[in-house]
């Protein structure tokens, strides 16, 4: 009894929180295959139609971000990192590498489960080449094609540069966003140690978006990490 | 010589042994006077040429400066000899008239003479003198530095102090230590005999403490002994206490040279001071460490299995309907995992942050993101409370390790949404205070507030306040510390208030806007 077709490599070493991704998996309606090495986890990866990996960062055998760094070399398949408190640097590593979100332990089920549901979105649109026209979150709404942005349906003027990176994130709803990537992204050179640049981009952007910059309703800080645009 | 200790006595200087030796020294100067004139009667008797008894003279005064201390001695032989000579052997005889003017030169001659040579014997004696007591001076301070360089402690450097010093002044030196704060101890070693040292009390009820910062001299006299001083370079470190009777009657280069040996003692004791010190720190450092890494050791075993038990609860949960008695025991369980989690978490961060393991990388950070963030994180744990949050509107960056201060933001947060009922209050508010440069957070509440009795111990380490209920997790007193220790890695400053427009509490944290110069580099 599957509602999904999706079929998703756990790859986590702890025996107790393998079995509970799984559960959640299998309660939700997800096929599942499990692997708690590295290597079994690259072989699998191999041989089976995986169409989502979920993997944990501290395996007993090879670096997590070895296999993100692998599978990255043969397939865009969502990959989604699953670390400790206290791995932020690997986090933000990961989510470079080309992983396409993360998860802290301990996660709740329906934390895993939203995770997994925006990505394979995200997988999917991308497959699909064409993002829609108008993308609306909350009361944001961006119109890519008049190159416009409207809060509560009034016009909004924003900077090229905010409308730059406000597309960015509306390109990637839900999905955090590294700042080493968004910098690429925007000034499309390697801006990564200038983040303050970013920095005060987000601040100005924000001051229009939000009715309080420190309590964000749209882009959340994921502090060490990056940011990401709310899709509630 | 009057008394002659061992081998190294430096110099007499002894009030009595004075007057003693210039007896001693007349006694001399008569013995060989009245030799040389018995002599000279045997010449004149056998017919010898006068001259002989000219030279006999001569080296009757030539000994007695030779034999006799100081200048004095030799020149009143000399006078003495000349006058002799004069009554007993120049015509005419047992008279101090003289007849022929040939006389007169062999008088003057014969004083001159005498006196040159007095002189000479007299200063190269005293040079010889003062060599032979530089030297017993080096050696002493020799010796005494070679035997403390193998001292093992305190004890052993006094001891080796007191024989030392006992042996060179000729006395009974004692010598009292100071324990490392600075107190005096409660006996003192003093040496009896050469051979033996004795540990008496120390029943002297003055404040030696007081005394040794009051004195402007060397020493104290006190009433048995007189007491030196040994000063370490940060610290009194011990007493060198000559008897009195003795340290009265020390003449100036013995007393340069006690002052001589007690720097050296200094020394030794100091290092000797500095090592312990070391020793101990190391011990307590090591101590330390050893828990931390225990409490680490068992924090991380603890975390992986708590992870797996919330996340069963949950799922426990969502596998029951909400009014299940089992929905209500998963519950339970699955808060109490996570609270325990929370407190494993916060062991890790502080062992780690103790640790200095913790490195904190301080970066320009925005300010309203770091707060954004630490009140999104509690929203989302705790979805029906309201924060209000305020921060300038102009765009402010602050150097720090925004993951930190995050951390210490929700650990506030966290106290303030435990501390208050759903309905009071709770804000965020951050200000720049241009003229400390710096930015203040402050996180207040409108609950209970802070009972005045555990203000100033909110931020020790495992301190609840007394008055929680026993059923309560009201934590067990780590986040705080927590906070408290990222704070002040940072250079800013942390402090805990009631607050003053009403009920509630509010802490308040600063950060400075600068990274300091070194941090620069």
């Amino acid at each position: 009894m599957s509602y999904y077709n999706e079929y998703i490599l756990v790859v986590e070493d702890d025996i107790k929180i393998r079995n509970y991704i799984c559960y959640s998996l299998q309660a939700e309606g997800f096929r599942y295959i499990t692997a708690s090495t590295g290597q079994g986890a690259l072989k699998t990866l191999v041989s089976e139609p995986i169409d989502l990996l979920l993997l944990d960062l501290g395996l007993p055998d090879i670096d997590g971000m070895e296999i993100i760094r692998k599978v990255r070399e043969w397939s865009e398949m969502p990959v989604i990192v699953v670390s400790a408190r206290d791995q932020d640097k690997e986090k933000a590593a990961a989510l470079d590498l080309g992983a396409d979100d993360y998860l802290t332990k301990p996660f709740s089920s329906t934390e895993l489960l939203a995770r997994i549901r925006v990505a394979l979105r995200h997988f999917y649109k991308q497959g699909g080449n064409k993002t829609p026209a108008i993308i609306q979150v909350g009361g944001l709404r961006i119109d890519f094609e008049k190159r416009l942005v409207y809060l509560d349906d009034k016009e909004l003027h924003v900077t090229p540069l905010e409308y730059k990176l406000l597309s960015l994130f509306f390109k990637n709803v839900g999905k955090v966003l590294t700042t080493k990537y968004i910098l690429k992204e925007i000034w499309g050179i390697d801006y990564s140690s200038d983040t303050q640049v970013l920095r005060a981009l987000m601040a100005g952007l924000r001051r229009k978006i939000e009715k309080n910059p420190a309590k964000p309703r749209y882009i959340v800080t994921e502090v060490g990490v990056g940011y990401r645009l709310v899709d509630e | 010589m009057g008394e002659v200790n061992n081998n190294q006595v430096i110099d007499g200087g002894h009030q009595n042994r004075n007057w003693k030796d210039t007896l001693y020294c007349l006694f001399i100067m008569m013995v060989l006077l009245i030799s040389a004139t018995v002599i000279s009667f045997v010449f004149r008797i056998v017919d010898f040429p006068e001259t002989n008894i000219v030279l006999v003279y001569m080296l009757a005064v030539l000994l007695t400066a030779r034999i006799t201390y100081g200048y004095i001695f030799g020149f009143l032989a000399c006078v003495i000899a000349t006058g002799a000579f004069n009554f007993f052997f120049a015509e005419p005889y047992l008279a101090f008239s003289v007849e022929a003017s040939n006389y007169i030169i062999t008088f003057v001659v014969m004083t001159i003479t005498a006196l040159i040579t007095s002189t000479l014997t007299s200063y190269g004696k005293q040079k010889t003198l003062e060599a032979n007591r530089k030297e017993a001076e080096t050696k002493a301070l020799y010796t005494l530095t070679h035997r403390l360089s193998g001292a093992a402690d305190m004890d052993d450097i006094a001891s080796i102090a007191i024989s030392t010093i006992s042996d060179i002044i000729g006395t009974q030196a004692a010598c009292l230590c100071f324990d490392e704060n600075g107190m005096p101890m409660r006996t003192f070693l003093q040496q009896v005999s050469p051979e033996k040292q004795i540990r008496l009390d120390y029943t002297d009820t003055t404040d030696i403490k007081s005394q040794i910062q009051m004195i402007n001299s060397d020493y104290i006299k006190g009433v048995e002994f007189y007491d030196w001083p040994v000063y370490g370079s940060e610290t009194i470190l011990g007493i060198i206490r000559i008897p009195k009777e003795r340290a009265a009657t020390m003449n100036e280069s013995q007393t340069r040279l006690l002052k001589t040996m007690i720097e050296s003692i200094a020394l030794a004791m100091d290092r000797c001071w500095s090592m312990n010190h070391r020793i101990r720190t190391n011990e307590e450092i090591m101590r330390e460490r050893c828990r931390g890494n225990m409490l680490r050791a068992i924090s991380h075993d603890l975390r992986t299995p708590l992870s797996g038990i919330i996340g069963t609860a949950e799922m426990l949960m969502d596998m029951t309907q909400r009014n299940d008695a089992c929905y209500g025991l998963a519950e339970d369980i699955y808060k109490e995992a996570l609270w325990l989690h929370s407190l494993v978490e916060n062991i890790l961060n502080l062992t780690r942050l103790q640790d200095g393991k913790l490195v904190i990388s301080k970066e320009m950070e925005a300010v309203e993101e770091v707060v954004g963030s630490a009140v999104g994180h509690i929203l989302h744990r705790y979805p029906e409370r309201e924060i209000t949050v305020r921060v300038p509107d102009e765009f402010l960056m602050v150097p720090m390790d925004a993951k930190l201060i995050e951390q210490v933001l929700i650990n506030l947060l966290e106290n303030a949404v435990k501390h208050t009922l759903p309905e009071q209050e709770i804000s965020v508010l951050v200000t720049e205070d241009k003229q400390n440069n710096c930015v203040v957070f402050s996180v207040a509440d409108r609950g209970e507030g802070i009972d005045p009795v555990d203000l100033p111990h909110v931020f020790q380490m495992f301190y609840t306040s007394s008055l929680k209920h026993a059923d309560s997790h009201h934590g067990i007193g780590l986040g705080l510390t927590i906070c408290e220790a990222i704070i002040k890695a940072h250079g800013g400053s942390i402090e805990a208030r009631n607050r003053p427009d009403g009920q509630g509490a509010m802490i308040i944290f600063k950060l400075p806007m600068e990274m300091n110069q070194n941090e620069l580099l």
